[in-house]
C-alpha cells in the first residue's frame, strides 16, 4: 500500500510574546529571546500525528515530514517535531533566504516540496504564527503549489483520498470535502498538542547527521544552492512587501464605572447603551421594560 | 540544542501542569498522583533508564537539566524524581544482576513503582556505620528488623532499597531490595515538615520482614559501597534541585523588583537591589557550572565523587543564601505566602541536610584533596 506524505510546516519563534522591534528595517528583533515553535504549528503536527496514528492503527503506513526555514539555531524544533513523532525534518537555511517576507518565504518552501516532495498527498500548517500573525503562508503556499487549501480547520478526517475538513466560520460549522493534494491550515483553537516525552528528545538527537543537502538523514538542511535557487537570489531585495511603518496601537477603550444603587445602575447601563445591548443580543429591548413602568 | 530542547520541554511541562496547583500541595502537604500520572509517559521515572528497559536513555547533564527545571517549579517533586532515579534506580542498574534489573527496572522506569533509599536511622545517618537495621540470614533469604527514619517517598515508595547489617560473624553492611507488598513491611506518618511538603517523607518499619536472597543487591558486604556510589549520584541529583530553587527565587526576586515602587521608582532602581540581583546571578551560575562539570565527569566515565560533592555543597550553600535575598527583597510580601518566594527559602534549607550535610560534603571534599599524590 501507498505511503500517505504529510509535509508540515512549522516555524520557529521568540518565546516571549512582545519583542521590541528594529526601527530601522521595521523587523522583530528576534535573537533577543529563545526560540520555540510556534504554537499554531504546534497544533498542525498534532493534527498531522493524529492521521498517523489512525492510519496506523489500521496497519497504514504515513511519513510525516517537518518542514521549516530560518536561521541554524531552528533546527531545534525539527527536533522537537522528531521527538514527537515527525520521520523526518528539513530545515532550509541561507543567508540569502533570511528576510524572506510570506510571498518569498512561501515560494521557497514550495521550491522544496515541488523538487524533493512532488508525491505529497497533505500539507498542514498553523493558521497564523505568533510572532507575525499574518496568516498568509498557508493559502500562498498552497498557490504556488497550484493545490486546493482550507484555512481555520478544527477537525480534518481522511477518507480515501478525500479529507473531511471541519471549521467554524463566525457563528456557522462548516463541513467541506476537499480532494488531495491540498492544504489546510488548524485552527488556534484545535489540536491541543501533546507534550513532548524526554525518551522522544533523546532519539531525536540520536536519528543521525544533520546535513547540507543531505538525502538520507533523518534531519536535513538545505540551502538556497540545494534549492535551485540563482545566483542572484536575495531575500531582502526580492521580497515584494515593504514595511513602511511599525508602532504600538494605542488603547481606545475607556473604562466606565457605574455608581449608585442598584437600579439607578441598571437605568444607567440602558439609558446609555441599551441600543449596543438591544443589537448584541439581537433582541429589542424595548419591549422588556427595566423601568418597571 | 539537545539540552536546551530538554530544559524546555519540562519548562513547559512543569509550567503548564505544576505550577498551578504548587502552593495547594505545599499547604495541603499532598502527594499529586494526579501529575505524577501525567509525568509517566514523558519518561520522568527513568530518566537515565536504557530504552529497551522503558527509560529515556538520558545523559547525566540531561538528568542535572530535568531535575533543576522541575525542582524550579516543584522542589517536592523534583526531590521525589531525582531521589527515584538516582539511589533508588540506579544502584540496582549498577549492582544488579540481570534477573534483579528485569525484575524490578521497568516498573520503575514506567513510575508505577515509585523508589525509596532508607539509611538513615535515629541513631545513624552522617555516620553510616551506625545502622542499627538487622539483616539476620536464613535458609533461604534473610530477616529485616530496625527503623529507618525521614525517607524521602516513603509514603508511596513501591521499590525501596535498605541498608542492613548482617548479624553473625563478620558483620557487614548490605542493601537490600523490600517491596512494598512484604509482610513486616510498615509505613510510619507522613513528617509534618518545614519544607519539601508535598513529599511523602516518612519512617520505614521493618518488623521480621522476610525477604528472599534474590533480593540482596551486590555481592555481600557491598552494601557501603553501593551506597557511596548511590550517594554519589544522588548528590548530582540534589544539587540540580537546589539549583532549581535559586533559580526560581531568582526570577522571582527579578520581576519584583522591576514593578515594587518606592520612593517613585521601581526598587530596582536602587543599588543594593542591583548589588543583591548580581550576586544572586553570579552564584546560580557558578553553582550551574560546577553542577554540570560534575554530570560531564560522570558522562565521560571520570571520577566525580569529589566534584559532585563540590557541586552539591555550592548548589545547596547557593540556594539557602538566594532564597534568603528573595525574601529579603520582597519584603513583608516575601514572608507571606502570598508569594512563592517563602516557599522556596522553607524548600532550600533541607538541601544543605540531606544526601550528604554540607559538612559531610567538606569531609568528601577534603579527603579528597588530602589524599591527592603532592
Amino acid at each position: 500500500m501507498k505511503t500517505f506524505k504529510i509535509i508540515i510546516c512549522i516555524k520557529q519563534v521568540p518565546m516571549v510574546s512582545e519583542l521590541p522591534w528594529d526601527a530601522k528595517t521595521g523587523t522583530l528583533k528576534r535573537e533577543l529571546a529563545q526560540g520555540m515553535m510556534d504554537p499554531s504549528s504546534r497544533r498542525a503536527v498534532e493534527a498531522g500525528l493524529q492521521i498517523k496514528e489512525i492510519r496506523s492503527a489500521a496497519g497504514e503506513h504515513t511519513q510525516i515530514i517537518a518542514l521549516s526555514m530560518g536561521p541554524p539555531m531552528a533546527a531545534e524544533i525539527l527536533y522537537q517535531a522528531k521527538a514527537v513523532g515527525a520521520d523526518k525534518g528539513v530545515l532550509l537555511s541561507d543567508r540569502r533566504m533570511a528576510g524572506a517576507d510570506t510571498f518569498l518565504t512561501s515560494f521557497i518552501l514550495a521550491q522544496y516540496i515541488k523538487r524533493q516532495e512532488p508525491d505529497v498527498d497533505l500539507v498542514l500548517c498553523g493558521s497564523q504564527t505568533s510572532d507575525s500573525e499574518t496568516a498568509q503562508v498557508g493559502p500562498q503556499l498552497a498557490g504556488e503549489l497550484s493545490i486546493p487549501a482550507i484555512g481555520y480547520a478544527s477537525d480534518i478526517k481522511l477518507q480515501g483520498n478525500l479529507l473531511r475538513v471541519q471549521r467554524h466560520v463566525d457563528d456557522f460549522l462548516e463541513i467541506l470535502e476537499m480532494d488531495l493534494p491540498g492544504l489546510v491550515t488548524i485552527d488556534q483553537g484545535a489540536y491541543d498538542p501533546r507534550y513532548t516525552s524526554l525518551g522522544g528528545v533523546q532519539d531525536a538527537f540520536e536519528s543521525g547527521a544533520f546535513e547540507y543537502n543531505a538525502e538520507d538523514t533523518d534531519i536535513v538542511q538545505v540551502d538556497a544552492k540545494g534549492l535551485g535557487l540563482d545566483d542572484t537570489f536575495n531575500a531582502v531585495k526580492d521580497s515584494p512587501t515593504r514595511i513602511l511603518d511599525v508602532y504600538s496601537p494605542t488603547t481606545q477603550k475607556e473604562n466606565m464605572v457605574l455608581k449608585g444603587a442598584p437600579k439607578i445602575v441598571v437605568d444607567q447601563l440602558f439609558d446609555g447603551y441599551g441600543k449596543i445591548i438591544s443589537s448584541a443580543m439581537g433582541k429589542d429591548l424595548k419591549t422588556h421594560s427595566h423601568t418597571g413602568e | 540544542m539537545k539540552h536546551q530542547l530538554i530544559s524546555k520541554t519540562v519548562r513547559e511541562f512543569a509550567e503548564n501542569e505544576i505550577q498551578p496547583m504548587v502552593a495547594e500541595l505545599d499547604r495541603e502537604a499532598r502527594f499529586p498522583y494526579e501529575i505524577v500520572e501525567r509525568m509517566k509517559p514523558l519518561h520522568f521515572f527513568g530518566l537515565q533508564v536504557p530504552k529497551n528497559l522503558g527509560g529515556a536513555g538520558l545523559d547525566t547533564i540531561s538528568y542535572a537539566i530535568v531535575i533543576e527545571e522541575l525542582s524550579r517549579v516543584s522542589a517536592a517533586l523534583g526531590l521525589c524524581v531525582t531521589v527515584h532515579n538516582s539511589v533508588g534506580i540506579s544502584p540496582i542498574l549498577e549492582f544488579g544482576t540481570r534477573e534483579q534489573i528485569n525484575r524490578f527496572v521497568p516498573a520503575m522506569a514506567a513510575g508505577d513503582s515509585i523508589g525509596a533509599f532508607c539509611l538513615t536511622e535515629a541513631n545513624a545517618g552522617s555516620d553510616a556505620g551506625g545502622v542499627e537495621t538487622s539483616a539476620r540470614e536464613t535458609q533461604d533469604g534473610y530477616i529485616i528488623n530496625g527503623t529507618k527514619i525521614f525517607v524521602t517517598n516513603g509514603g508511596v515508595a513501591g521499590t525501596i532499597l535498605v541498608f542492613a547489617v548482617t548479624e553473625g560473624a563478620g558483620s557487614a553492611a548490605n542493601v537490600f531490595i523490600v517491596e512494598r507488598d512484604r509482610p513486616g513491611f510498615l509505613v510510619g506518618e507522613i513528617e509534618d515538615l518545614c519544607g519539601m511538603r508535598a513529599n511523602p517523607v516518612s519512617s520505614l518499619f521493618f518488623e521480621d520482614c522476610k525477604v528472599p536472597r534474590e533480593n540482596l543487591l551486590g555481592k555481600p558486604g557491598q552494601g557501603l559501597k553501593i551506597g557511596l556510589k548511590g550517594l554519589d549520584t544522588g548528590r548530582i541529583g540534589i544539587a540540580a534541585q537546589a539549583l532549581g530553587i535559586a533559580q526560581a527565587a531568582f526570577e522571582a526576586s527579578v520581576t519584583y523588583a522591576k514593578e515594587r515602587q518606592q520612593f517613585n521608582k521601581p526598587i530596582s532602581r536602587f543599588q543594593t537591589i542591583q548589588n543583591y540581583l548580581a550576586d544572586m546571578a553570579t552564584s546560580i551560575d557558578a553553582a550551574r557550572l560546577l553542577l554540570h562539570r560534575a554530570a560531564a565527569f560522570k558522562d565521560k566515565g571520570i571520577p566525580f565523587s569529589a566534584q559532585a560533592s563540590m557541586a552539591k555543597l555550592f548548589c545547596s550553600d547557593t540556594a539557602r543564601t538566594v532564597t534568603d535575598m528573595a525574601v529579603q527583597i520582597h519584603g513583608g510580601y516575601g514572608y507571606s505566602k502570598e508569594y512563592d518566594v517563602e516557599r522556596y527559602f522553607r524548600d532550600a534549607k533541607v538541601t544543605q541536610i540531606y544526601e550528604g550535610t554540607s559538612e559531610v560534603q567538606r569531609m568528601v571534599i577534603a579527603r579528597h584533596i588530602l589524599t591527592q599524590p603532592s
